[in-house]
């Protein structure tokens, strides 16, 4: 059987175009936006950033917010609040959120007012024509605050003022929107 | 007919049955913890101007009036209690045809007629009133809370300006919980009087209570008034036969609710206990 020999000159060509063909199709594959690998919650967000610098896996950044909780949850304490909330301002400074967003990620977990309560108008001509909607929304923001402020920073009397809150606000708004639509 | 016998969702019940006795009995104690409550306000001079004078002075005559019909309902109440005692002391169910126990029964039920005659001559004023409180309030509450606050400062006046000061104690029990109206009004009372900075905040959620109660009260008193003539006559007929309805059982039962208090209220869950952190972060993020 003979062989096939290639002369010198052609094997560094295909070398050389072997090595361009790869080259070129680690350039399209998507980066891997791998979970943060640590339990630590400092390390964890820094793992986040590393991931998130660049924009490519910008699109993820609502499940690595998840993840970051639920790693806060394994070791919950206070200082867990200042960790987010600076996570979330370099987010807003490095364009990967607009400052209203990283409002609305820090205080739907961590503050005890309610961000779906918000409105330009009074609340007979805002609130009172969709309070069902508005009373199920602070429901379902009403466990991102057990989860933030109960769970991963330990403020409970935070997270029981909320509760007290959610529970004067549907009180108040039944009878306000009652007055509002009352036609005597 | 048994006006009184079909248990109905408390909304639906009519003024006669013990839970809207209960709630008329209420009335003249939410009105002398308002004149307290009055007092605190107008020593911080509250943003929000939800009891003016002409809302006290509402709610001053209809603490008059529901304390003469409480008055006058309580000596009738005891002896429809007493006789109903007498009546099961005697061993007089299914002994109906006994002269004595239908002597008891007649009795028990002229007594039963005199409690809606009483009712039939106090509800009247105290609809009126009911309703005049009502609907001041209505326009306290539609004015100040509906049409002055988004719903943005509406949450900031629940929170009372700082959200993160949770010092303050305030009651577990909170809005339409179906306990004693007293019981509720008398933890209104020590919110108001435990922090100045929260009247506001205390306020609202107390015109919001006493104007749905007040609208629940007066839906009731409305059906009572329908009811209570055709109960009159009923039980005018019983007279006749010398028996003793469920119902009258039921409304005496209710009595006694009403006068030692309600021994199958609903236990309350409380939320979590406040924590101990010592110095709460503040993020610039927060709104």
């Amino acid at each position: 059987m003979r062989k096939l020999k290639l002369s010198a000159p052609f094997r560094g060509a295909l070398l050389i175009a072997t090595c361009g063909a790869l080259l070129a199709s680690c350039a399209t594959t998507p980066p891997p936006c791998i979970s943060p690998q640590t339990k630590n919650l400092n390390h964890a967000v820094e793992d986040v950033k590393s991931n998130l610098r660049g924009g490519a896996c910008a699109a993820h950044f609502d499940r690595y917010y998840d993840e970051l909780l639920s790693i806060a949850e394994g070791d919950p304490k206070a200082e867990n609040k200042r960790i987010f909330s600076e996570f979330l301002v370099w987010s807003s400074d490095a364009g990967l959120l607009s400052q209203r967003q990283a409002r609305d990620y820090y205080n739907r977990y961590f503050n005890v007012k309610f961000t779906s309560m918000q409105g330009d108008y009074n609340n007979c001509s805002h609130t009172c024509p969709r309070r069902d909607r508005v009373m199920l929304n602070m429901e379902r923001e009403l466990s991102d605050k057990e989860r933030g402020l109960l769970k991963v920073s330990l403020d409970n009397d935070g997270y029981y003022r909320a509760d007290e809150l959610y529970q004067e606000v549907e009180l108040v708004l039944e009878a306000t929107c009652t007055a509002c639509n009352a036609v005597r | 007919m048994n006006v009184f016998r079909t248990r109905l969702p408390a909304r639906l019940l009519p003024a006669g049955h013990p839970i809207a006795l209960h709630r008329l009995a209420g009335l003249s104690f939410i009105i002398s913890l308002l004149f307290s409550v009055q007092a605190f306000a107008s020593t911080d001079s509250p943003t929000i101007r939800l009891f003016p004078t002409t809302v006290v002075e509402d709610l001053r005559q209809t603490s008059s009036v529901a304390k003469e019909m409480e008055t006058g309902l309580q000596e009738v109440i005891g002896r429809l209690d007493q006789q109903q005692q007498l009546y099961q002391e005697s061993k007089c169910d299914g002994a109906e045809d006994d002269p004595g126990c239908q002597r008891l029964a007649k009795q028990l039920g002229a007594t039963y007629l005199d409690m809606l005659g009483i009712m039939e001559e106090r509800l009247p004023d105290m609809e009126h009133t009911v309703n005049n409180t009502r609907l001041s309030l209505e326009k306290r509450l539609r004015s100040e809370l509906g049409n002055k606050m988004t719903p943005w400062t509406l949450q900031e006046t629940l929170l009372g300006g700082n959200p993160q000061e949770t010092s303050a104690p305030s009651p577990t029990m909170r809005g339409r919980s179906g306990m004693r109206l007293s019981e509720r009004f008398k933890q209104y009372y020590q919110l108001v009087a435990s922090s100045s900075s929260q009247t506001d905040q205390s306020l609202a959620v107390l015109a919001s209570d006493i104007y749905l109660d007040m609208e629940e009260t007066s839906e009731l008193i409305a059906r009572t008034r329908e009811e209570i003539a055709r109960a009159t006559l009923v039980e005018q007929l019983n007279q006749s036969f010398g028996t003793i309805t469920p119902e009258m059982m039921e409304i005496v039962g209710g009595v006694k609710s009403i006068l030692f208090g309600d021994e199958t209220s609903p236990m309350q869950i409380a939320g979590p206990p406040p924590g101990s952190i010592e110095q709460a972060y503040r993020s610039p993020l927060e709104n």
